[in-house]
């Protein structure tokens, strides 16, 4: 990857670095992902949340410091953090692809831990690939493309399609606001039976 | 006559295989409800297809287990069909600001199956189950303008698996 972006110079090749490590190790992208949730939180909470030793997370914690994406908002103990706003756009390898790393994208990273399609996507497609199936994803629950057409622009099976924007949608519903669309269980028209007559 | 239920690719996605709680809700609810879903020919085909990539989707279980079937080829030589197909392409393609004739043909064939078998009287009314919420909300803007407006219902996927599961069924 290299990057393209506006910012001081200064910053370029530590913004990079830190970002690109964030994206290559999904526990630091898990932990951004808490904070930019949290708004503030301090080590003990990531502690208990994200169920890490101390040791660890005062090691996470520091790396994401020291990379310029997460701040102390309060010097007194506990010491308070948050996240710094991430602004990067990089082109991929081959410069044929542009795309912004953006908090959505950190933490659908993030899950790939706990979720084998998006592991396999990005096996697959790497993290510039990921952020293109991210797009489609809003759009999907937007209302404004469908599966196949995902896959006919990236030339991958409907069905992988289907299932990486499946995998994608908690991560769409947790940073885009999306309007409620189509009838639920309760607005059909069924008399469904209860489950305790079934 | 009773309602027509056809499903698309993300609802057998959705639910996952046999032994995930959301694969055995649908199926309660379909045998509850005495009801079996119908596949458009191409859905089948997308959910049977040989990509390693991808973990198996167990349409066939379903199918032998009575609750799916696949529909027959749509008949084209309804003219409502072709109507739907068309009305649904274009209101893809401008919801995504492209033309009509790159638009998947499987994402109109929900509604225009719908209209197939509402027009020709074998069915009373349609559930339309898919995650494109594109297909879903074309089939819902079509149909109506075909005098169709309240045979059709658009299910959203998720929300109809979610309130399965919630609802402890």
């Amino acid at each position: 990857m290299s990057r393209t972006s506006n910012r001081a110079d200064g910053d370029l090749v530590r913004d990079f670095l830190s970002v690109a490590g964030l994206l290559e190790e999904p526990r630091l992208a898990q932990l951004y992902t808490y904070f930019a949730r949290e708004g503030e939180a301090t080590v003990q909470n990531v502690m208990d949340n994200l169920d890490l030793a101390q040791g660890t997370a005062y090691s996470y914690v520091n790396r994401l410091v020291d990379a310029g994406v997460v701040e102390v908002t309060r010097e007194s103990q506990p010491q308070r953090y948050t996240t710094c706003e991430i602004d990067l756009t990089v082109t991929t390898v081959a410069g044929d692809r542009e795309y912004t790393i953006t908090p959505a994208l950190i933490d659908a990273v993030g899950r790939r831990e706990t979720n084998a399609d998006i592991d396999t996507y990005i096996d697959r497609h790497g993290v510039a690939g990921l952020a293109t199936a991210l797009t489609y994803a809003v759009g999907r629950e937007r209302g404004e493309v469908t599966h196949r057409l995902m896959a006919d622009d990236l030339d991958i099976s409907p069905l992988a399609a289907e299932m990486i924007l499946q995998a994608l949608r908690p991560v769409v519903d947790e940073h885009y606001d999306i309007d409620e669309s189509g009838a639920g269980l309760d607005e059909m028209d069924i008399d469904d039976i209860s489950a305790d007559d079934a | 006559m009773s309602p027509l239920h056809i499903a698309d690719t993300g609802l057998f996605v959705a639910m996952g295989q046999p032994s995930n709680s959301r694969y055995q809700a649908v199926r309660r609810f379909a045998r509850r409800n005495d009801i079996t879903f119908v596949l458009p020919k191409r859905v089948y085909e997308e959910l049977t297809v040989d990509d390693p990539d991808v973990e198996d989707i167990p349409v066939d279980t379903a199918i032998d287990e009575g609750w799916r079937t696949v529909a027959a080829p749509l008949e084209f030589s309804e003219p409502i069909v072709s109507r739907a197909m068309d009305g649904v392409q274009q209101y893809i393609a401008s919801a995504d600001d492209r033309p009509a004739d790159d638009i998947e043909r499987a994402d109109a064939a929900l509604a225009a199956l719908a209209a197939q078998h509402i027009h020709t009287g074998r069915a009373s009314s349609v559930y339309i189950y898919t995650t494109d919420i594109a297909a879903g909300d074309g089939a819902e803007t079509v149909l109506p303008s075909e005098g169709y407006g309240d045979s059709v219902t658009f299910v959203h996927g998720f929300r109809f698996i979610e309130g399965l599961v919630a609802g402890g069924n």
